[in-house]
């Protein structure tokens, strides 16, 4: 009898559990569907952000995936570089609009409010102030392409964009420098990379060529305290880890400063070159792409030049490569 | 060895009645499904396919020879002809007598079909071995997991070869018992393999079982052993219905096999999100399969299962502890257990291309459903519910209870099927949390097309993303889109931009920033908070603001 009844109450609370799995998802699935933030809440904390924007303020959504919802309220502040910033110089302060208790950072933020479920919160970051943006200046820039007859000019054109899409690599602006028809990823221009992380990055499309260098010349930068470059590869071929690597030489007015050697794997990353030594106020810089094997080599890099360095309060780089 | 009950009038009336009401609920609710980027391929081939079949009645002898062929078979080669030639058949229908609303419908209906049947097969096995109200709740539990409804609704091989694996299984366990089965068997596996690849690991399922059986039956001292006779049936007249079905390997038969073969063994592989990671080369976590049942299928449902496996674990015993005398059945449990967790440790294996949907491993779905019917007669008989009160209500009632949160979660995941998860995973944000898989296919377009033809009642063009042309231009008939708002090839060309968010994905995103130099969507699609995809509008298109400042 006792062997009975031990059962039955097993089988009784087996039967309650199951019966407590129904409930709890019958429960779980409106409560999860009700903490879903409303529109009238992204609203009301968009227009809390947009009524304080400073232009050198950042935006951002926690967790990632709302990054979408946050941009199309209010995209129309970002610019490409503070939508997929190289680095993190230039920004006085961080905006974040989150839902669902996520953050991006672990500070306690100067300002925080609440809108039925999106929490704006912002922090106050002291990060470099960008002197010089070589992505913005892309234009003035000169391009050539060195080969044994001698090096051929690169012209600044207007041309059909690419058409897009997945596996099509960073997007062909519709301006840009052409270098050779017949090898159409052979140009240079201001573009976004989707970076090993599948973070975006503004930066300069420069595909190497081969052993024959590709020169972007930029005359009279103003100099600051340092140049800081980052580069990475396009994830679908910097995935693969197959391929070679990617030499970027900088010069400063005839003088090589820097070498970055990315190799796949290594993602978004780069080197800080101390400008400030120079004893210079301005200068020519060159910036020289070349690859052992230019197969596949989608390398875009972005530089800046810098000064006034506080404490960053954004997430470190990760920095390889040997700066001279 | 006959431990199955004899199926009665009612329980066909029982089966066919499910079936029937489930396609019916799929009839109705297809229209809010645009059509996948897999399902435009097979329409696309069903078309080809048509043509042939108006050619074979008109000129058999042209239509076989091998030009006719090539020219309507050699479009999607990689995969078998029969439900694409069903496709084809009620295409066929449709421009001759107009049986459905829409050209897609058309197309859907034979992939509807083998759903409803195989929730009538679920019922009836499981009435064949426990009690009715256990059987159809088996069948309802697999109905009323979203994906499978998803899935049912669509021109693919997914549901149908959920059906012919699951029909095969059914006539090589009747033919144990029964040798006038045996041929059903052959025919029945020459279905399943002229439907999808996944029916090549039946054999070694059913030979797993089947061993296990004949060992049983040694031990316990039966002179009457168990033929194998069905395994040469599956073997002969498996193939021949495989060749017979797909016109393709009427020519060069054994390169055009091997050829298929290969493409399956050595197929490329799919970038899958799953726990924050893309994978796209092997090996995919051995758990995906399991965790992506998990966070798919109702709990409920699964704790049943697994009550259910406990509850019939003597079925299960290994056949090494079969004593001199002991009865010998045809053990169902494991057969059963075969068929659902082979298809998961296919996926599973470290070798195995990435797949990751689980579309893939779909076909366990309908046993992991019959454990659960063995686990609520597990929960209502030891708990005696019956008899409490002396009524059968509560047991019903508890069955009710048991369905509801599968049911509620069908219903919510409409048309979102491939973004839908559970409550476990915290839904479908908590999903996005994990970082799994969002969507595949391109399938959620079909949500925007209203939107889409308000913003752009003049007409206009939208690159589609993951969408493909065909899968558009069945929008377009099915009405859903007007047809002067066109596919435009190129971003900077288009008035929209699509994109469909995957985090490989992404770069797409970006392309878009720099076409049309802003980061800001006009129009973001989401479902329970979480962004599917989002719409960029081309600000140089006359009659936009610019909302460049790059």
């Amino acid at each position: 009898m006792a062997e009975a009844g031990r059962k039955l109450s097993l089988a009784a609370w087996v039967w309650v559990l199951i019966a407590g799995l129904a409930v709890f998802e019958l429960v779980a699935h409106p409560l999860i569907r009700a903490a879903v933030p409303s529109d009238e809440s992204w609203e009301a904390a968009s227009a809390f952000v947009r009524a304080r924007y400073l232009a050198t303020d950042r935006i951002v959504a926690a967790p990632s995936w709302a990054d979408p919802i946050v941009r199309s309220r209010l995209g129309d502040l970002l610019s490409l570089r503070a939508a997929a910033p190289g680095d993190p110089a230039g920004i006085d302060r961080v905006w974040e609009l989150g839902i669902r208790g996520a953050t991006t950072r672990d500070e306690s933020p100067a300002l925080e409010k609440d809108f039925d479920g999106v929490r704006v919160r912002m922090w106050r970051v002291s990060s470099d102030e960008v002197l010089y943006d070589f992505v913005e200046n892309i234009e003035n820039a000169e391009v050539e392409l060195a080969a044994a007859d001698g090096p051929k000019a690169c012209s600044w054109t207007s041309a059909r964009p690419a058409p897009g899409g997945l596996g099509h690599g960073p997007m062909t602006p519709s301006e840009r420098f052409i270098c050779d028809p017949h090898r159409p990823w052979l140009w240079v221009g201001a573009t976004v990379l989707q970076d090993l992380e599948l973070q975006p990055r503004r930066c300069i499309w420069q595909h190497p060529a081969g052993a024959d260098p590709v020169r972007v010349t930029f005359p009279d930068v103003p100099l600051g305290e340092r140049l800081v470059i980052r580069g990475g590869i396009d994830y679908q071929s910097e995935r693969q880890r197959i391929h070679s690597p990617v030499i970027l030489r900088v010069w400063l007015d005839e003088q090589l400063i820097g070498e970055l050697v990315h190799h796949d794997g290594d993602g978004w990353s780069g080197i800080d070159v101390d400008t400030a030594s120079l004893d210079l106020e301005r200068a020519q810089v060159r910036f020289e792409t070349t690859a052992p094997d230019p197969t596949a080599r989608l390398f875009c890099w972005s530089a800046s030049i810098q000064s006034g360095r506080r404490p960053v309060v954004d997430a470190p780089h990760r920095l390889h490569g040997g700066g001279r | 060895m006959i431990d199955a009950r004899a199926l009665k009038r009612r329980d066909h009336l029982i089966g066919a009645g499910l079936g029937v009401a489930y396609v019916m609920i799929l009839v109705g609710t297809t229209a809010d499904l645009g059509m996948s980027r897999d399902e435009s391929f097979y329409v696309h081939a069903a078309k080809n396919y048509a043509g042939w079949v108006s050619q074979l009645f008109m000129d058999p002898a042209l239509a076989i020879g091998r030009e006719s062929i090539d020219r309507a078979f050699a479009y999607n080669w990689e995969h078998p002809a029969w439900m694409k030639l069903s496709f084809a058949w009620s295409w066929l229908a449709q421009k001759h007598l107009g049986l459905f609303p829409n050209e897609s419908l058309a197309f859907r209906f034979p992939g509807m079909l083998t759903a409803g049947l195989l929730l009538w097969l679920t019922y009836a096995w499981g009435a064949s071995v426990m009690r009715r109200q256990a059987a159809l709740f088996a069948a309802l539990a697999f109905a009323l997991m979203p994906r499978v409804f998803y899935h049912s609704h669509l021109a693919c091989f997914d549901i149908p070869i959920a059906f012919f694996v699951t029909l095969t299984a059914y006539t090589y366990w009747r033919a144990l018992a029964d040798r006038r089965w045996v041929p059903l068997v052959g025919l029945a596996f020459g279905l399943a393999l002229a439907t999808k690849h996944n029916s090549w690991i039946l054999p070694g399922i059913f030979l797993v079982h089947f061993l296990w059986i004949r060992r049983d039956e040694a031990r316990a001292g039966r002179l009457e052993r168990s033929s194998i006779i069905w395994l040469p049936t599956m073997l002969v007249i498996g193939p021949l219905v495989l060749i017979g079905t797909w016109p393709w390997l009427w020519h060069d038969t054994w390169g055009r096999l091997l050829a298929y073969a290969r493409f399956h063994l050595r197929h490329v592989h799919y970038t899958y999100e799953y726990l924050g990671v893309s994978y796209f080369q092997p090996p995919l976590p051995p758990s995906v399969p399991f965790v992506m049942t998990l966070f798919t299928v109702s709990l409920t449902v699964l704790a049943l299962a697994l009550l259910g496996l406990y509850y019939r674990r003597a079925e299960l015993r290994l056949p090494w502890r079969t004593k001199l005398g002991d009865t010998t059945g045809l053990r169902t449990e494991v057969l059963w257990l075969g068929c659902m967790l082979a298809p998961l440790l296919a996926i599973a294996l470290p070798t195995s291309p990435i797949f990751g949907g689980t579309k893939h491993w779909i076909t366990a779905y309908p046993f992991l459903a019959l454990f659960a019917g063995w686990g609520l007669l597990a929960a209502i008989e030891r708990a005696e519910l019956d008899v409490w009160i002396g009524l059968r209500w509560p047991s019903w009632a508890f069955a009710v209870l048991c369905l509801l949160p599968g049911a509620a979660a069908t219903a919510h995941s409409h048309p979102f099927g491939l973004s839908h998860y559970m409550p476990i995973a915290g839904g479908v944000p908590g999903a996005a949390d994990l970082g799994m898989n969002r969507q595949f296919w391109g399938f959620t377009t079909g949500s925007l097309t209203e939107w889409i033809s308000a913003k752009l009642p003049a007409g206009g063009s939208v690159w589609i993303c993951d969408t493909t042309n065909g899968a558009w231009a069945m929008m377009h008939r099915d009405g859903l889109i007007p047809p002067n708002i066109r596919a435009a090839r190129s971003m900077s060309t288009a008035d929209l931009v699509l994109v469909h968010h995957e985090p490989h994905f992404n770069e797409v995103d970006y392309q878009a920033w720099v076409a049309y130099g802003t980061v800001q969507p006009v129009f973001v699609l989401r479902y329970d908070g979480v962004p599917l995809i989002s719409v960029y509008e081309n600000s140089l298109r006359p009659g936009t603001g610019s909302k460049g400042l790059d």
